[in-house]
């Protein structure tokens, strides 16, 4: 084993742990820390595949904005008093469905014919490559992107106002 | 990429994995040093500006004040409250301090000192400050502790709302970078480099081109670092501690260091990115000697600066805060990011930039100032405070007064 496989599965141990500690914890909060494990395992792993520019996305988008927002919703919505999930009468179902959906990924890329056996070397894409497409052949993509994102701005906004005329 | 730091002395390689470990070994020495100093000199520093003398009695000129408080610190009892979610409580300082830890990677302390040249370095250092936040809200919710909850919620919103802000004025440096590359070698590529932003000030660093994006810096460095008068998050009088009240002993050292260590960082890439770090006014042949005395004493001033504004401002209240961001710093960041981008795009000089952002600056003081002394009217008025009006001393006042006669 190489160094750089090492590594990887030192990252992706830590990864399959937090994605485990994400659906098993019942204290919501932790879940949502080991949320944050997962996302920066991620990261790690668009490092070891040379896309430097990914993973720091990955630390700025999801590592702290999302998750931020993720544990004020749990701090403000006073689940320290009820911390225990709730097991409904779909529970039978939902393992199920989450159980074809495994086997159906794993016997997926396990069965699926691969044109090119997996390469050794990576060669990493310039991040500035990255920008001049993402500004150009994919500007509409990206406005389009930018605008929902705005939507959801103003739809938070409209939604936190109060209801009542006067106290507005 | 010869970034070599202690091959240069010894003159031999070194196995990349002691390399690698030496250079954390440099940086962890160099942390606990610097908050043992930073401690120290901040004490001395507002003890003069509140015109005492500060610590005296521990070592020549109180010197070893720092190092006997942190002997006192490891000394302490490690508490944990009974009620308190025992592994966020204690894996919280940790994640508070790694994320600091780890921004010292792309800061360049000269040329060729780097822990590592990265290509990304501006963006690395906004996307792990991020990070830190993960192990204040830990602290916070985890201490189950009203104060330190609501601390933590302040930080969070705080630095989410100062992020931007930085975020925008860095934005403006690069645009201007990119642009100088563009000149030189055709290509914007390494724009995003704190060694290359540095290298690009050889002549004019860049708080003269946006002195606006370096006040906006540093204000909004102010408050990502719970400096006053940005400090509600650990407030006294208002949350008691703030996020790591119910911390002791060496957890509670750990959230010290990593603030001490973030004031320390944010200085350096401020006086990297607007100061001209290592290159200004001495450029790239200079010394290796001088060109981290150049940095450091940048650096030192920046912090000092810092030092000061917390001897002479009053706390801002938390909503004061809020609206200050949204509604002052973070137009006016854009409005910068706007002008670079069109004077930019018609390729207008660098002059007219700085020219721009200077009248972008003057503005901005002149609101704050007129809202200031607006404010200040309204509440002499509401507390009915009128100035004394000077009236003639009559002959009645001088002896009909019988305690009077202080004058």
């Amino acid at each position: 084993m190489t160094a750089t496989e090492v590594v990887f599965y030192i990252i992706a141990f830590f990864m399959i742990a937090a994605g485990l500690g994400v659906v098993l914890f019942r204290n919501i909060v932790h879940a949502a820390l080991a949320l944050i494990m997962a996302l920066a395992a991620v990261a790690g792993v668009y490092v070891i595949l040379s896309v430097e520019f990914l993973a720091l996305a990955q630390l700025v988008i999801y590592g702290a904005a999302v998750i931020m927002l993720v544990l004020f919703a749990l701090m403000l919505t006073r689940s320290r008093e009820r911390p225990q999930a709730v097991f409904g009468k779909n529970r039978p179902f939902a393992v199920a469905v989450a159980g074809g959906l495994l086997a159906a990924f794993i016997g997926g890329i396990v069965a699926t014919e691969w044109t090119q056996p997996a390469r050794d070397d990576i060669e990493p894409v310039p991040f500035q490559e990255i920008g001049d497409v993402l500004f150009s052949v994919w500007a509409v993509p990206f406005e389009v992107v930018s605008v929902v994102l705005l939507i959801a701005l103003a739809g938070a906004i409209l939604l936190s106002l109060p209801d009542d005329e006067e106290e507005r | 990429m010869p970034d070599v730091v202690l091959s240069e002395f010894a003159g031999v390689d070194l196995p990349a994995v002691v390399d690698a470990l030496l250079r954390i070994v440099f940086i962890v020495a160099l942390m606990t040093v610097n908050a043992l100093a930073l401690i120290y000199l901040e004490r001395k520093v507002l003890a003069r500006f509140h015109q005492r003398v500060g610590p005296t009695r521990t070592g020549p000129f109180g010197i070893l004040q720092s190092a006997a408080d942190a002997l006192k610190l490891m000394a302490k009892e490690d508490l944990r409250p009974t009620s308190a979610d025992r592994w966020v409580f204690e894996l919280a300082p940790y994640f508070a301090f790694v994320p600091i830890f780890l921004i010292f990677v792309p800061i360049p302390f000269t040329q060729t000192w780097i822990v590592r040249d990265l290509e990304l370095g501006f963006l690395y250092v906004f996307g792990v400050l991020g990070l830190n936040l993960v192990g204040v809200v830990m602290a916070g919710w985890g201490s189950d502790n009203k104060y330190a909850l609501l601390g933590a919620v302040r930080a969070a919103a705080q630095a989410i709302s100062y992020e931007l802000p930085m975020l925008m004025v860095s934005v403006g440096v690069v645009l201007i970078v990119a642009s100088h590359l563009i000149a030189d070698t055709g290509s914007a590529a390494g724009a995003l480099n704190l060694n290359v932003i540095a290298g690009d000030q050889r002549t004019t660093p860049f708080f003269l081109l946006q002195p606006l994006g370096f006040v906006i810096f540093m204000v909004a460095a102010l408050a990502e670092l719970h400096r006053p008068p940005f400090d509600t998050p650990v407030a006294e009088s208002e949350v008691v501690g703030g996020y790591f009240i119910e911390y002791s002993g060496i957890r509670w050292s750990f959230f010290f260091l990593a603030e001490y260590t973030a004031l320390l960082l944010l200085v350096l890439i401020a006086s990297v990115v607007f100061l001209g770090g290592w290159n200004f006014p001495f450029g790239a042949d200079a010394g290796l000697g001088l060109q981290l005395v150049l940095t450091l004493l940048k650096a030192s001033a920046l912090i000092f600066v810092i030092f000061w504004s917390r001897a002479v401002m009053p706390r801002l209240r938390i909503d004061q805060l809020m609206a200050f961001s949204w509604k002052v710093l973070l137009p006016f960041s854009i409005f910068q990011v706007m002008a670079n981008a069109i004077i930019l795009a018609y390729n207008g000089a660098d002059w007219i930039i700085g020219l721009t952002s200077l009248a972008l600056l003057v503005l901005l003081a002149g609101l704050v100032y007129g809202r200031a002394r607006l404010q200040a009217g309204e509440a002499a008025r509401r507390l009915r405070l009128r100035p004394a009006r000077p009236r003639m001393i009559t002959a009645s006042d001088v002896s009909g007064a019988g305690g009077g006669s202080g004058s």
